[in-house]
């Protein structure tokens, strides 16, 4: 049969069904018609990259996370103590880019951290990670191994989730700048890849991850961190006299509109 | 009188707060979340910290605490109900934007604050200006003691009485099964048989009377004094009449009576299985790890209750059920984290910390709504799971290595101090991680410093040798990797250890293990001498060596050794234990409750664990798999 045949054969046959008014022929019809549409949607979901709309601020604890999500949020001003749950809320963006973006406050302490980062990683769109640049001095060793935790994780990785570090504090008179902190902590990553990949197993099958970080052939530096983009920036969730609408956040901000 | 009330949301935001001082309480507030809160120790209250005393409230509704701090001097005995007004006053107040999860607003709460606190404040004025009155039986410390006791009973006697139930059934079948054998070999005559099952149900009759003398003091307890006689039970009139044992059950009469009252019992085992069907939520969860003859009896008070409670609205509770506008209370959670304790238990968490967490949770439940397809025996299990992964997770850093490393570049020996009771693996252990030490390259003293045990000293000089086998000078540029520093036996142990930290700083060694003889917690001279060593030396890291298979016992080891660096230290901030390292992990399967009992009992975390006997069965606890296998 020629193809002319059989196009005119299915003309036929639609022909006589509409004229028939068999009621199958029309469920049929239906049910292909849904279908299509089915797939169709499927398709606009599967083809929509990227949708995670989340962004995480991670952090040591009393780095000023709570109170820079306030910021992003509410605009207001609040005191806080530590979390015991993360906050959640919603940041709309101003400028060239419209939508919302899922702020996430997770808490900073130990025992917490790791739990909150496992439920809400899957929605990272970018993760925000609140350092101290005070006491960085003095912490170094804490902060260092929880970026490195978030560094290492499998999903992080393999999405390569942009990651802005935030030296918060700077209102604070002995505050670092943003390129002292980068340069503490990349001297400080250096050992601790070194000392984590050497950590001993875990007591099940899963293993620990000692991926190593950076180029093995020389130190450490963010620079090498390939698949990630790691932005430093200097902000200040208090502001000067820490009342609402004050804070200087807009480097904070600036980030934000770069990755929606 | 107060310093400060606060109010602030479970993510960390304050929503409004009342000072009287001008002082700075962030840091106060700050170590009750670190240190009760986060630590799962949520069955009491109250926390001390330097000169302030302060107590929580948790709302688990809105995900609200409410915390009030006064000076520890101060003897405030409406604080707790203050609190409680508060929370009702502030819920009532801002119910719409709490529901809203609106937490930006302002909160003028202070104006209510201070009327209540006034009402509270002249009310304690007023008790105070009323003549004394004597104690009544209600404050006084002895009902206390009664309703303690009695908590106790009622949680055991539930049980028991399943557990005679079920016997009951048992006892029925066989006796059935006696019944026919013998009828047809026709040696015993049926007066006898029945005497038997009589006998067997009237065994079972004894636990009901215990309930029954259980639960009336519980309705007496308001009435004072006269409630002190039923303490340890009926007087012997009453027993008589409670007792339906086969000895009173002689007469007729005994008889019918426990012919009557044994026969529901088997009509109940029949209900049950018609009621599953309709009402398997519960079931369906712990299905899992019960087996199903006990599962059957011990859902039963739970379905019967929510049956009871569903006819109450009708269709209406129905749809409520699926809405999810169900807010639990202690009661609705009360079974389910029973079975929960038990099932820890049986998974070796020692006794008292299996039903601190229960309680724990409780606070941590208690007022949440359930969500939409939510079983409160799955909110339960989830919550325990997380509290059991936040407790296992470490609360700081630990990192020997990287410490290790700095401590080189100070140009000092790390030091570690193993310690624990007899025959747990110290030395066996301490060889293990002396070979993770020198497979990163660093150069290991051992200091045998147990002087007391045979064959102590020879096992160390046995394992550094074999280590030096392993490593030998020449791949590591002609340094020997490890080293035993040895005085003989019998020598003060502090000594040695002193001694060969500077041998070791002298000879440019980086880590010093120090292995100490094994002690039990009760024997004070050797906590003593265990004190002294780790005062004398200031070591970096203090691990607690205790092996996996122990159960109720690990409570009392760590609290001892615990208390005996405090008591016999003599300083302001004595040196405590600040890790565990669990052995013999390999050997208990799936009871792993021991990790559980010691994190909770130290806060430390649990820093190795030796699976095996050779060097490389050395291992880092994984939280997740732990609880995994806890709540299997």
């Amino acid at each position: 049969m020629s193809r002319q045949g059989n196009v005119e054969f299915w003309y036929k046959t639609l022909e006589q069904g509409f004229a028939n008014g068999d009621p199958s022929f029309y469920a049929i019809l239906v049910a292909l018609l849904v279908g299509i549409i089915t797939l169709f949607v499927v398709f606009i979901r599967l083809g929509k990259k990227n949708n995670r709309r989340g962004i995480l601020m991670m952090g040591a604890c009393d780095g000023g996370k709570t109170l820079m999500f306030s910021r992003l949020t509410a605009n207001k001003y609040v005191e806080t103590y530590t979390s015991i749950k993360e906050n959640t809320g919603n940041y709309e963006l101003t400028g060239d880019k419209t939508g919302t973006l899922r702020m996430i406050d997770l808490p900073g302490h130990e025992r917490l951290r790791s739990q909150y980062f496992d439920q809400y990683k899957a929605s990272a769109r970018g993760i925000m990670f609140v350092v101290d640049s005070a006491s960085l001095q003095k912490d170094i060793k804490d902060v260092a191994e929880c970026l490195y935790t978030i560094l290492t994780d499998g999903f992080v990785s393999s999405a390569a989730v942009p990651i802005l570090i935030a030296c918060n504090k700077q209102d604070l008179t002995l505050a670092k700048g943003a390129k002292v902190v980068q340069k503490q902590l990349e001297k400080e990553m250096n050992t601790l890849r070194v000392t984590r990949s050497a950590a001993l197993e875990g007591t099940s099958d899963t293993g620990n991850n000692n991926t190593f970080l950076g180029r093995r052939d020389r130190d450490f530096q963010f620079a090498d961190l390939k698949p990630f983009t790691v932005d430093f920036v200097e902000c200040s969730a208090r502001g000067s006299n820490g009342t609402d609408g004050d804070g200087e956040l807009n480097q904070v901000i600036d980030w934000l509109q770069k990755i929606a | 009188m107060l310093d400060l009330f606060t109010i602030f949301s479970k993510g960390g935001i304050v929503l409004w707060c009342f000072q009287s001082t001008s002082e700075i309480f962030t840091p106060s507030v700050n170590a009750l979340i670190k240190s009760v809160i986060l630590q799962e120790r949520g069955g009491n209250n109250a926390f001390d910290h330097e000169a302030l005393t302060l107590k929580y409230k948790l709302d688990n509704e809105f995900e609200l605490v409410f915390v009030v701090a006064y000076q520890k001097i101060l003897q405030l005995s409406y604080v707790d109900k203050f609190l409680n007004d508060i929370q009702m006053e502030f819920r009532d107040k801002y119910k719409d934007d709490l529901t809203q999860g609106n937490l930006s607003r302002n909160f003028n709460f202070t104006e209510d604050f201070k009327t209540l606190l006034k009402i509270a404040e002249d009310n304690v004025r007023k008790e105070a200006q009323k003549p004394k009155v004597m104690k009544s039986f209600e404050e006084s410390q002895k009902s206390k003691k009664t309703v303690a006791s009695m908590i106790e009973n009622k949680k055991e006697t539930p049980k028991s009485v399943k557990e005679q139930k079920k016997k009951a059934a048992e006892a029925m079948k066989v006796a059935k099964a006696a019944e026919q054998t013998t009828v047809s070999n026709g040696t015993l005559d049926e007066e006898t048989i029945r005497k038997n099952i009589e006998k067997k149900f009237g065994l079972n009759k004894k636990p009901k009377a215990e309930k029954a003398k259980t639960e009336s003091p519980d309705a007496n307890k308001k009435k004072g004094k006269q409630a002190r006689k039923w303490d340890k039970g009926g007087t012997a009139k009453e027993m008589r009449e409670l007792d339906f044992s086969a000895a009173n059950g002689d007469g007729d009469k005994g008889k019918d009576r426990d012919l009557d009252e044994t026969l529901p019992t088997e009509e109940d085992l029949a209900m049950l299985g018609s009621m599953s069907g309709n009402l398997g939520d519960l079931e369906e969860e712990s299905s899992e790890e019960e087996e199903e003859s006990e599962e059957e009896e011990e859902d039963t008070p739970v379905q019967q209750k929510s049956a009871g409670k569903s006819k109450g609205f009708g269709m209406f509770n129905v749809f409520k059920g699926l809405v999810g506008s169900k807010t639990l209370t202690r009661d609705d959670i009360q079974d389910v984290l029973n079975k929960m304790r038990d099932h820890l238990i049986s998974k070796n968490v020692a006794a008292d910390i299996a039903a601190k967490l229960c309680d724990s949770v409780a606070t941590k439940l208690e007022g949440k709504v359930l969500g939409t397809f939510n079983t409160v025996a799955s909110t339960v299990r989830n919550t325990l799971q997380e509290a059991c992964v936040q407790l296992l997770s470490p609360k700081r850093r630990i990192d020997i290595l990287r410490d290790a490393m700095e401590a080189k570049q100070q140009n000092r020996p790390y030091t570690i101090v193993f310690c624990g009771v007899n025959g747990v693996g110290k030395s066996t252990n301490l060889a293990k991680v002396s070979f993770w030490l020198v497979e990163n390259g660093f150069r290991v003293l051992i200091a045998a410093c147990d002087t007391f045990r045979a064959g102590a000293v020879e096992q160390l000089r046995t394992h550094t040798r074999k280590l030096n086998a392993l490593h030998p000078p020449t791949k590591h540029n002609g340094m020997q990797m490890v080293q035993l520093y040895e005085q003989g036996y019998g020598k003060d142990a502090a000594g040695i250890a002193m001694q060969a930290v500077n041998y070791a700083r002298d000879y440019k060694l980086d880590v010093t293990l120090i292995d100490t003889a094994g002690r039990m917690q009760d024997n004070e001279p050797l906590m003593r001498a265990l004190a002294k060593l780790i005062k004398v030396n200031q070591p970096d890291l203090v691990l607690f060596v205790g092996e996996a298979l122990v159960g109720n016992e690990a409570v009392d080891q760590l609290t001892k050794f615990n208390q005996a660096l405090a008591d016999h230290s003599q300083m302001e901030n004595p040196r405590l234990i600040d890790g565990i390292v669990l052995t013999k992990f390999d050997t208990i399967d799936d009871k792993v409750g021991a990790a559980v009992s010691m994190t909770y009992i130290t806060g430390q975390p649990i820093v190795f664990v030796g699976t095996g006997q050779t060097y490389t069965d050395l291992k880092n606890l994984n939280a997740k798999a732990v609880v995994s296998a806890l709540l299997k």
